[in-house]
């Protein structure tokens, strides 16, 4: 109780020993982002590992673009279904202001061409945005799916900026650089990313602390009581609405320095339904929950669509898993651990756990396996891949894989609901004990 | 005579074709403390949505301080200094008790929609919600989510959200509904204390908090003043006895 009431207080110990201890995890993931590349650096070759460096980056972007999305999911409660647009839009901008700079038109530093990009978010935001927050919960959600729609279906019909199908391709090479750097090694594009990405989250995190940033708290808790206290809550959404596009539009700018081209789908409902799902997975009750999300989606993303062709129905099961037991996302799973961590009883937990772990990993690798059974008998068969689990070729045409998986799913499922009824009697009783203990204290 | 503080000249409002408010004319004096009272269903709470611009009135017209105020939206009244409470609690819950009590003031201290002011940096701000905090007796929750308080304590937290902004006109809706009669004891003390110098207007079912705190009592029944005078008047008047007071005025 104490711990978190002092944390909150505005005056707080001082100097750089109190902003290190408050914020290390930051500047740990900071000094992570920083580091990361240069384990996969060939001695030999003098390059980095080309994979990891693309996929940092785009963990960067994510990052950007899904806290941004929570600025409008978790923040001010408004469920949008159209976020990619101002992504899109801000990539766009980006791309002509890099092809004008390239041309000698605006000399803009390549640093700089964010600020295209975040300038471009705000201005859609602040047009589609003014149509979209005159209204809230399911009418808004409504409206953006309808913004979605018909930016997705502009960008195919206006040629001239949105380049059609083929989209607009730029050359991020253009020659002015406030460090003096070439930008054609992606590894100088990551930090750029990584200096930008770091703004950003520095930039969304403050405005939380604003008279604006809690009001759109305030109107998503009770935007009736709102009212009562002087707010038009629908200029609170307004506001919030265009300041989550200006940071859209950011991660916008990245994604076209990084691919050097926007197509259409960057506008599209997929790339909206990526941000929910980015945020949803990492929590939108916490700040840094989106964050988690985006690095979890990427990873998934990079690596298990290297192994399997399955990674979206594993992204949506979890997703749907996610919203069923864990509503407030992987980080507020470990919020609920915070009372029973300080009251130092984690180690009651720990037996449970271990008891849900075995049960848990039965059901998910026979559903991996049933997944993989069905995707090597359909699309893996027409790629002529064969299924292979360490030199052992499995059939996926013969019975017993089948058998196994099915065994796994339903007798660990049995299991894993046993377990969990236990588990769940100890938690409570933890929680219990806890509680009294506060009590008598 | 001044001007009242708020005048109901003829309101009306009917919900499709059930008139609920049938003509009331009402002028609160500016410092008064005036109590509604009425049977269930005569109105009282519409009649405060009317006033505070919750609902849209059917007819007649709502002054503050000599300015009609009919039509306006509930933000634009609020920060012309007349702000309400609600009979269901109507907090941020999800938001901590501090938080709650500073969304109050932050309109009237001039900080409109700024999303370039930290509000750790806001002194004066946080030094006066601490105040309030203090006001309301919840000093100690401070960092509690306000959904987590007990009903008392979250009633309580109402009503400091509602004079949070300095408004100088007070709706209390049923302030001490479903409270013990400590609890509801406690809240008068609190009522009459921070309403002091600025004119109240309150719904209470409660006839002993209402003779206790009110200068005017006005009894609405049906949508209609039947009464409206100081409380001694109202007890001895004949209509209210029939009409409304009956065994619970002598209880009191």
């Amino acid at each position: 109780m104490s711990a978190v009431g002092t944390a909150a207080r505005p005056i707080e110990a001082g100097g750089a020993a109190g902003f290190v201890r408050r914020h290390w995890p930051w500047l740990a993931a900071l000094a992570f982002a920083v580091v990361v590349p240069w384990f996969s650096y060939d001695w030999s070759t003098g390059r980095h590992s080309g994979f990891i460096v693309s996929m940092l980056s785009q963990i960067g972007i994510s990052i950007v673009f899904a806290l941004s999305y929570n600025m409008l999911m978790g923040q001010a409660g408004l469920l949008s279904f159209g976020h990619a647009v101002f992504l899109g839009l801000g990539g766009y901008v980006t791309a002509h202001v890099l092809n004008a700079t390239k041309g000698g038109g605006v000399p803009l530093p390549l640093e700089l061409t964010p600020l295209a990009g975040a300038l471009g978010g705000l201005g859609f935001a602040l047009v589609l945005g003014y149509f979209a927050t005159q209204q809230r919960a399911t009418a808004f959600a409504m409206i953006t799916l309808g913004i979605g729609e018909l930016i997705t279906s502009c960008a195919l019909m206006f040629q001239t900026f949105f380049g059609g199908e083929g989209g607009v391709s730029t050359n991020r090479m253009t020659g002015h650089s406030l460090l003096g750097m070439g930008y054609g090694a992606p590894i100088q594009v990551y930090y750029l990313i990584v200096a930008w990405t770091a703004l950003s989250v520095v930039g969304m995190l403050l405005l939380t602390r604003t008279p604006l940033g809690r009001m759109a708290n305030a109107c998503r808790d009770n935007h009736e009581r709102a009212q009562f206290v002087g707010y038009d809550p629908r200029m609170v959404r307004f506001f919030q609405f265009a300041l989550s596009g200006l940071f859209a539009g950011i991660a916008g700018s990245l994604y076209t320095l990084t691919y050097e081209i926007v197509t259409y789908d960057t506008v599209a409902g997929a790339m909206s339904a990526n941000a929910l799902l980015m945020t949803y997975i990492g929590g939108v009750g916490v700040f840094a929950g989106p964050v988690v999300g985006a690095v979890l989606i990427v990873l998934l993303q990079s690596w298990v669509s290297l192994l399997s062709n399955s990674w979206l129905v594993y992204a949506g099961v979890l997703f749907i898993l996610m919203v069923t037991f864990a509503p407030m996302g992987l980080t507020g799973l470990v919020l609920m651990h915070q009372p029973i961590w300080r009251a130092g009883r984690m180690g009651r937990l720990l037996g449970p756990y271990l008891r849900l772990l075995i049960p848990a990993l039965a059901v998910t690798v026979g559903f991996v396996l049933a997944v993989e059974l069905c995707s090597f008998l359909t699309i893996g068969a027409a790629q002529g891949k064969s299924f292979t689990l360490s030199r052992i070729t499995v059939d996926p045409r013969s019975a017993p894989p089948w058998l196994i998986a099915g065994a796994l799913m339903v007798g660990g499922g049995l299991w894993l609901r046993f377990a969990m009824r236990r588990f769940g009697a100890t938690w409570g009783a933890v929680s219990e004990e806890i509680k009294r203990a506060e009590v008598r204290a | 005579m001044s001007t009242p503080a708020l005048r109901l000249t003829d309101v009306r409002k009917s919900f499709g074709s059930t008139a609920v408010i049938m003509g009331v004319s009402l002028d609160v004096a500016a410092g008064s403390r005036h109590a509604i009272i009425g049977p269930n269903g005569a109105g009282k709470t519409t009649l405060f949505n009317l006033i505070s611009g919750r609902f849209p009135m059917t007819g007649g017209s709502i002054a503050l301080h000599g300015r009609p105020i009919d039509g306006l939206p509930p933000h634009e009244i609020n920060r012309r200094g007349l702000s309400r409470s609600f009979q269901v609690t109507s907090i941020f819950p999800r938001m901590t008790v501090f938080e709650n009590i500073r969304c109050g003031l932050l309109w009237s201290r001039g900080y409109k929609y700024s999303f370039w002011h930290l509000m750790g940096g806001q002194r004066t701000l946080n030094d006066q919600a601490a105040r309030l905090l203090a006001d309301v007796n919840l000093e100690t929750r401070r960092d509690v989510p306000a959904g987590l308080l007990s009903y008392a304590e979250q009633r309580a937290l109402e009503i400091g959200i509602t004079i949070a902004g300095g408004a100088d006109t007070i709706l209390l809706d049923e302030p001490t509904a479903g409270m013990s009669r400590s609890e509801a004891n406690h809240a008068v003390a609190l009522i009459r204390r921070i309403t002091a110098g600025k004119t109240l207007v309150m719904v209470e079912h409660d006839m002993s908090v209402v003779f206790d705190l009110a200068d005017v009592v006005t009894v609405l029944v049906y949508g209609q003043v039947i009464a409206s005078g100081p409380p001694a008047e109202i007890r001895a008047n004949r209509a209210v006895q029939d009409a409304y007071l009956g065994a619970p005025a002598e209880a009191a």
